[in-house]
């Protein structure tokens, strides 16, 4: 297994419910730590480490990846003991049924998803879709002792441990966005190869999947006169519009909109031919709903560049990325970070 | 606490306008505080100095409303709303203007899908008998509220505007209460929360606390055939865990819950599906501020009459005298 794939399955089977990354903040400050001069974790948990420049004064990157999970959050606990749930961030109801899950209340419990057996669904709502407050968490328990270690509020977070497949692709939960998080640590990585005049920060970022919080405070603290954004993007899967999917492992995905700094962009492109690391080009006509539309109109404005990784099955427990275009993606900013024209 | 209840919630101030109930609040706790200022945005920011850490409070003073956005001929409004209100909900409600003027809320008769009733097919009737007797009283940009007693039964109350008036009142017993604390405490009443929780973001750019409540109205999971949601009017203020604009910061949360845990303040956690509060700006303002938020949980919520137990309200100021010690 390479290097990157080990990192990124170690990074997705930390658990960081959105809102609740305080559970996994000081592991991914250990993985920054490697490759940085400091690392802090700010009030709201967003771990930032600062890799220093070789200028004087040096300008100041910041490079953003959330490392937030999109999850549950437990709505009631029924006196059967069952749990009721609501969406922490954009969960859909049709891919969690049947799914093994940790709650975690006062400690870890392990718990599933209940789903109706085939048998017992009725021919009239054998092809309909379950609403979520159909559903209940079984965690086993009677309701007495569900009260006593469940409370309303606990988070949940799905199971599914990230797999090794074919290819150098991998599959599971959080994919979105702790690629983009071992992207953080590939750019490092390059770095430590290259002479570069900026101070660097990478900040591992939260509350992504709640609008963006963890930027939004990151691009005010960080007074930074370029940002870049790693994030993934849909990668191309049957039945999806093509103009809007990306195959795996032929390159990042930099994308190109009115909200992204052109010359950045312009620039970054000019890299990748230069630097012969595969990209495609990803039209993002509107805000882009990355990390990339805080930092635009953070302060007096960051000029920002998003660069993204292709992965299927976006918001599932499967979630599919090459950890070929993670390398492309962490290179690629290294290189232009190192080599970028300041005029 | 009844009176300053009924005296808030009768008070006129529809989001943009919340200059009477500021002054109201004013009147009520400028002796109490060491200094009282508004901002551009009309938020009133009563502050009890002290030399720990800032602790900023805020209730909305504003409330929904209707706003008039054509008089047609026959001197009939027609209006939009301001803040989330039902079409279904006002037929045939009652409202009233700044200056008094009242008028009756119905609909285009030829058009019998009530529940699925837009705006645009509704009016204002104030009585007038042509455009011109209209604009005598009212011009296009008005705003108006709806019109209801602030009345107090059965221990509970049941009144116009408790969203979030009562966050209000429970901001002023407590700053008339001037529980003994070293932090710095910021009474904020901010404005324009229920057209997008704009008033607070200016505030607390403008304070940079240390940590920040929003302290309003939730719902309840206890009438019948309701969505489900583990609150129940009467069984204590709420330590907010998420809103539809938040997710608690854990420290606040905690705090919360310890403050009610060791004074034995009874309360219930709230997970509250839809629905912002001021906690949602706040906490990306200025790099990030630490939020949660306190909440009284509240009957029919954005209805013409709204309610919330009288307990729940005392409950509320105990909670945060013991989160800001």
């Amino acid at each position: 297994m390479n290097e990157c794939s080990e990192l990124l399955k170690k990074l997705c089977n930390l658990r960081a419910v959105t809102g609740r990354e305080n559970m996994a903040a000081e592991k991914i400050a250990e993985v920054l730590r490697n490759y940085c001069d400091e690392v802090t974790i700010d009030p709201f948990f967003n771990v930032i480490g600062l890799k220093k420049g070789q200028s004087e004064p040096p300008g100041n990157v910041l490079v953003t990846a959330h490392y937030d999970e999109i999850g549950l959050i437990v709505t009631g606990i029924e006196d059967s003991g069952f749990l009721r749930f609501a969406a922490a961030g954009g969960v859909d109801p049709k891919a969690i049924g049947a799914m093994e899950v940790i709650v975690h209340g006062k400690k870890d419990l392990f718990g599933v998803i209940g789903a109706k057996p085939p048998h017992l669904i009725s021919p009239e709502d054998k092809d309909k879709g379950i609403k979520m407050e159909e559903m209940r968490i079984d965690i086993g328990y009677d309701g007495e002792k569900a009260k006593e270690l469940v409370s309303v509020g606990d988070m949940v977070s799905f199971v599914n441990p990230a797999r090794e497949l074919m290819n150098n692709r991998l599959a599971g939960k959080s994919m979105d966005n702790r690629s983009g998080v071992a992207a953080l640590v590939e750019l490092l990585k390059e770095l430590k190869k290259l002479h570069h005049d900026d101070n660097v920060y990478v900040v591992a970022t939260v509350q992504e999947e709640l609008g963006l919080i963890g930027a939004i405070c990151a691009s005010y603290n960080i007074k930074a006169d370029l940002g870049i954004v790693f994030d993934v993007c849909h990668g191309d899967m049957p039945d999806a519009p093509g103009d809007e999917t990306f195959p795996l492992g032929k390159g990042v995905a930099v994308a190109v909109g009115p909200v992204l700094s052109k010359k950045h962009t312009r620039g970054i492109i000019k890299m990748a031919k230069d630097e012969n690391i595969p990209y495609q080009v990803d039209p993002e006509p509107g805000d882009t709903g990355t990390e990339a539309a805080a930092h635009a109109i953070a302060r007096e404005g960051i000029p920002t560049i998003l660069l993204s990784i292709p992965a299927k099955y976006m918001h599932t427990t499967v979630e599919m990325v090459s950890t070929d275009d993670v390398t492309a993606a962490g290179r690629l900013a290294a290189r232009y970070i190192a080599g970028r024209d300041k005029a | 606490m009844f009176d300053i209840i009924k005296k808030l919630a009768q008070t006129f101030g529809p989001s943009g306008n919340e200059k009477k109930v500021a002054e109201v609040i004013t009147g009520l706790i400028k002796d109490k505080v060491d200094d009282v200022k508004t901002d551009a945005l009309g938020n009133l920011i009563c502050v009890k100095k002290g030399a720990g850490k800032k602790i900023m409070l805020a209730a909305h003073m504003d409330e929904i409303g209707l706003i008039v956005s054509h008089i047609d001929e026959k001197g009939f409004l027609r209006f939009s709303n301001v803040g989330g209100v039902h079409p279904w909900g006002i037929v045939g409600k009652r409202v009233v203007f700044e200056n008094g003027t009242t008028g009756i809320v119905w609909y285009e008769e030829d058009k019998d899908d009530i529940k699925n009733l837009k705006f645009d097919k509704m009016y204002i009737d104030i009585m007038a008998k042509s455009a011109q007797e209209a604009e005598k009283v009212v011009k296009v940009g008005d705003m108006a509220v709806f019109a209801g007693d602030t009345i107090l039964q059965n221990g509970r109350v049941i009144s116009k505007a408790l969203d979030d008036r009562i966050g209000c009142a429970v901001l002023v017993q407590m700053a008339l209460n001037a529980p003994e604390t070293d932090n710095e405490i910021y009474y904020v009443f901010t404005t324009q929360e229920e057209v997008g929780l704009r008033g607070a973001r200016t505030a607390a750019y403008g304070i940079v606390p240390d940590m920040a409540l929003a302290v309003d109205v939730c719902m309840t999971g206890d009438i019948p055939n309701c969505k489900p949601m583990a609150v129940r009017m009467g069984d204590g203020p709420t330590v907010k865990i998420k809103d539809g604009s938040v997710i608690s910061h854990p420290h606040v949360k905690d705090r919360l819950m310890d403050a009610a845990e060791k004074n034995g303040i009874p309360y219930q956690l709230e997970v509250m599906q839809h629905g912002g509060t001021d906690a949602g700006s706040i906490h990306v303002t200025a790099g990030g501020i630490p939020s949660g938020g306190v909440s009284i949980p509240s009957r029919y919520v954005h209805n013409v009459a709204e309610a919330v137990d009288m307990n729940d309200v005392e409950n509320a100021v105990k909670l945060l005298e013991a989160f800001v010690k």
